[in-house]
């Protein structure tokens, strides 16, 4: 008889309102480990930055201390002045700059010849292209390596930028994006007397910005952030971009650690600035990398 | 087909059949034209692979067979003598064994992370946007500068980990001088660096299962685990394989995590991986060695076993993933 009526009174306590309270519980709880991983994923870049900072003292202090004692602003150009970082970062924005726009421009021409034209051994060359996933980057460094030194462009910048202006990648993705658009603007265009050439940097390309513009993201990103490649095809500090550069000053400087996050605080921050423009773009086409 | 719709287009009528048709090849002029003009449009981009990509390619093949010390004479045929030696030589098996090593506990780890960052993302909480970019953020930071940070970090006497670790009554941990340890703090930083980029492919693929399907779990009763077990996950297995597949090949190509953190193999080389080798043997970063043919040797097995990984793939997304 008892345990008829435990049961009965769960089934009156259990009102709308205790599911609604329920249902609240689940998400204060959710929003803990949302935030809690989040500052797990942040905390990385909160320690360089108060780091760049603080004082050498303050830096080494153990319990750490968290927020510096006063902003030391002349970390920045203290580490500045310790390598030459005006040249890395030029090296890095003229390599960069250059292989986005040399790529974007032979990407556009190829993905539109193989999303809109018909034309002899089409298939062949696309499964030529499909293969080339297979190629690891790494197993070509050797006789890249070979090449460039060969052509002597070896620590030069011809070898910096060259070699990555093309990207199947980007090609799949831009022709992906082409073959949605409708052919009945190239059939317009053409009674209106319109080159395929003209078609296709006045038309197709306007209406595909969005994508151009993934595309280019992508590779200024990768552009700036590559390491192995110039490491290893560069000898000289005068070509050496920001990645380079920074692995060259952690080593010069010692225990001085609140001028490397500083100096690495420069590095991030071009990228930080470019992805909080264009975080939808940014974010999109990572995302569709995934989608196919 | 199309030749006959572009005669319509064209306004022109349908050409009679007739019996000689000299030079034709099959197809028409304005095919052939249009092969010409498209050829154009495709050269800028296949003459730097074609240097670049598809030459080497075959040249790495070439070179694991010539004995070549420095660059500029040509080297001896010497046939397989290059593989012969590294899989003789015993720093070539550490570093397969540190590259599998690696592998085999980054991959599952961060893909395991990333199904659950991207589940709880998905469950529609506030400030989505500020979540997203903090997972992402990691990412798209330049990796020498964020291995910078983690160097520091994992400092045995003043680096925050060796502090959280004292908090827990944990002793310090040598991270970066104990060969035991030099692997793992390379797996943490790695999983820390890309879990965000596997959690956004997964979003989206989560984004784009129809509301239809849960509608239905819905119906049927199914609690929050349960839809999210047999509805989400099996939906979302294209996406979770392409990821895994595309990590898996990523991480058998470690090298920069490496290098960086260390300034070097690690202690004892105790972090070398596959690439490192392939480099290190290039001569590129220590010229005392430099064999290019053995460094091709490496990178041939390294397309190997890429190459097998790719195969698996491509078989196993035309028979198991669901695509709805």
């Amino acid at each position: 008889m008892r345990g008829l009526g435990q049961e009965q009174s769960l089934v009156t306590t259990r009102t709308e309102s205790y599911y609604v309270a329920r249902r609240r519980a689940y998400r204060v709880f959710l929003y803990v480990i949302m935030f809690a991983g989040c500052a797990i994923m942040l905390f990385p870049f909160f320690w360089m930055v108060t780091t760049s900072f603080k004082t050498e003292l303050e830096a080494m202090r153990m319990p750490p201390q968290w927020i510096p004692g006063k902003w030391l602003w002349q970390n920045y150009p203290a580490a500045l002045a310790r390598a030459p970082f005006g040249r890395y970062f030029f090296n890095s924005f003229f390599i960069s700059i250059l292989s986005t726009i040399g790529e974007v421009f032979t990407t556009i021409l190829a993905a539109y010849a193989f999303a809109k034209m018909k034309f002899f051994g089409k298939n062949f060359l696309f499964a030529l292209l499909l293969g080339t996933m297979m190629i690891p980057g790494e197993m070509l460094l050797v006789p890249n390596y070979v090449t460039l030194v060969r052509l002597n462009w070896f620590d030069h910048y011809q070898g910096l930028i060259i070699p990555w202006l093309a990207s199947v990648f980007g090609i799949f993705l831009l022709r992906q994006f082409f073959r949605s658009l409708p052919d009945e603007l190239w059939d317009s265009a053409r009674i209106d007397g319109c080159r395929r050439f003209r078609y296709l940097w006045t038309v197709i390309v306007p209406l595909s910005k969005p994508a151009i513009l993934t595309v280019a993201l992508l590779k200024f990103l990768g552009s700036w952030n590559a390491f192995q490649w110039v490491l290893l095809m560069t000898n000289t500090q005068s070509m050496r971009t920001i990645p380079v550069g920074l692995l060259t000053f952690s080593s010069d400087i010692g225990t001085e650690y609140q001028l490397l996050m500083a100096a690495s605080v420069v590095a991030i921050v071009p990228i930080l600035i470019l992805f909080f423009f264009t975080q939808k773009q940014f974010i999109q086409g990572v995302a569709r990398t995934g989608i196919k | 087909m199309w030749k006959t719709r572009r005669a319509e287009a064209e306004g022109k009528p349908k050409q009679p059949r007739t019996a000689i048709r000299p030079l034709r090849l099959s197809r028409d002029r304005t095919y052939w034209r249009e092969t010409f003009e498209a050829y154009w449009y495709l050269l800028p981009a296949f003459l730097v692979l074609g240097a670049f990509v598809f030459y080497p390619f075959f040249s790495a093949f070439k070179l694991s067979l010539f004995k070549w010390n420095s660059l500029t004479p040509p080297g001896d045929f010497i046939g397989f003598e290059n593989y012969r030696y590294i899989f003789h030589d015993k720093y070539f098996w550490k570093d397969m064994w540190h590259t599998f090593y690696y592998v085999g506990i980054t991959i599952p780890v961060t893909l395991t992370l990333a199904i659950l960052v991207a589940t709880l993302l998905n469950k529609g909480l506030r400030a989505l946007a500020f979540a997203r970019t903090s997972f992402f953020l990691s990412y798209i930071s330049p990796i020498v500068a964020m291995v910078m940070v983690w160097r520091w970090m994992y400092n045995t006497d003043y680096g925050l980990i060796n502090y959280f670790l004292s908090l827990f009554h944990i002793d310090a941990v040598a991270w970066l001088n104990d060969p035991h340890y030099a692997l793992p703090a390379v797996i943490i930083l790695s999983v820390w660096h890309y879990v965000g980029y596997q959690a956004i492919i997964l979003l989206a693929g989560m984004q784009n299962i129809e509301q239809q399907y849960y509608d239905a779990a819905k119906v049927d009763g199914a609690t929050g685990f349960q839809t999210w077990w047999s509805v989400t996950v099996p939906l979302l297995s294209p996406q979770i394989f392409f990821v895994f597949i595309i990590s898996l090949i990523g991480s058998f190509k470690v090298f920069t995590e490496v290098y960086v953190l260390f300034n070097g193999p690690g202690p004892l080389r105790s972090a070398e991986t596959l690439v490192y080798y392939i480099i290190r043997s290039a001569g590129r970063i220590d010229t005392a060695t430099n064999h290019t043919g053995r460094a091709a040797a490496a990178s041939v097995v390294l397309f190997g076993i890429i190459f097998l990984f790719t195969i698996i793939q491509l078989t196993l997304t035309q028979k198991r993933v669901h695509y709805d």
